[in-house]
């Protein structure tokens, strides 16, 4: 941290854990999720030490589920492992539009924080960003850091006590995230020059899902691409 | 005997690290002028819509409901927090009385 000056009170690792909180909400939704997810881990026949090891090296909440869902259906690893990659693509995504989080940092500092990038502490970095506040490197790790030790306590926690908690979504926090996402668009909106853009990307998204031409981890990535690449072919220049 | 968990848990932490990656080292290689940087611009928010898009549409009419609430909770406060609670809120009475 020596390189970087202290009093750059606005990008500093606090803020970004300090400043995850409106998904502190998120937190506590993710520890239902996470002590959801180390119960289901238990029965696809997961030891504590396993959840806690794979909340590691894998760290991709929807993922962790869905690839042990398929498991414990007996899907075999392969099928368990594409559903899960699937869903992981969209980070590719995330990662590859926030260019300047990443900018001339050492590899290390770059594969650290491409391990910890999550739609949460992407979505907060963004809706930061949108009030005219710099958020860079330090927020984005600081944001994945406090969820990164909340998705492993809670998901090690849920294994190592197997007791059987609310269904999250009885509680409607599923949709927590969507309602988080549905701020941050509102957040991100540039205007005119967004409008066709955006259409696109609802368009092939939504259109794409609701005819069962592709499923869902392939319409977040082919809406996301196809709107921004209507936003490159556009010479609206306002 | 089961296969070791760790069968499935080490080549998705493999193959998610590398997406994520990927797209770090794919971002930096894009040109950061014209169309590309237009694009690139762009795809927060059309990433953002696609998300939305998708959950809202493996929802049902509970959730689309939802949505409406949350994105007039967006619109007149601005607020994370307050969308995120009003949309909870919304989805929870529609769920358990609808």
């Amino acid at each position: 941290m020596a390189e970087a000056p202290m009093q750059d009170s606005e990008d500093s690792f606090l803020t970004g854990a300090r400043e995850i909180a409106p998904l502190v909400l998120g937190v506590s939704i993710f520890s239902i999720y996470g002590l959801a997810y180390g119960l289901l881990a238990t029965q696809a026949g997961f030891s504590p030490l396993d959840v806690a090891g794979m909340g590691v090296v894998v760290f991709a909440g929807s993922s962790q589920i869905v690839a042990t869902q398929q498991w414990l259906a007996g899907a075999g690893a392969l099928a368990a492992l594409i559903a899960g990659l699937a869903l992981n693509l969209r980070i590719l995504l995330i990662t590859a539009s926030i260019p300047d989080v990443f900018a001339g940092r050492p590899l290390w500092q770059k594969a650290l924080a491409a391990h910890l990038a999550a739609d949460e502490n992407w979505a907060m970095l963004l809706q930061r960003r949108a009030k005219g506040r710099v958020a860079g490197f330090r927020y984005f790790v600081g944001g994945g850091v406090a969820q990164f030790v909340a998705w492993g306590c809670a998901t090690t926690l849920g294994a190592a006590l197997s007791v059987a908690i609310p269904d999250p979504k009885s509680l409607g926090m599923d949709f927590a995230f969507t309602a988080a996402f549905i701020a941050i668009a509102r957040a991100l909106f540039r205007g005119r020059r967004d409008l066709a853009p955006w259409a696109v990307s609802l368009g092939v998204a939504g259109v794409g899902l609701a005819t069962g031409w592709i499923a869902a981890p392939w319409a977040i990535v082919l809406g996301g691409l196809a709107g921004a690449a209507t936003a490159g072919f556009s010479s609206d220049d306002d | 005997m089961m296969t070791s968990p760790w069968a499935l848990i080490l080549p998705l932490a493999a193959g998610t690290f590398t997406i994520r990656l990927s797209g770090a080292l794919l971002g930096a290689r894009i040109p950061t002028h014209g169309r590309w940087a237009r694009a690139m611009q762009a795809l927060p928010g059309c990433l953002i819509v696609s998300l939305v898009a998708v959950s809202l549409i493996s929802g049902g009419p509970r959730e689309w409901i939802a949505g409406l609430v949350a994105a007039l909770a967006a619109l007149a406060t601005r607020s994370l927090p307050f969308t995120m609670v009003f949309g909870i809120a919304a989805i929870w009475l529609l769920r358990h009385y609808f």
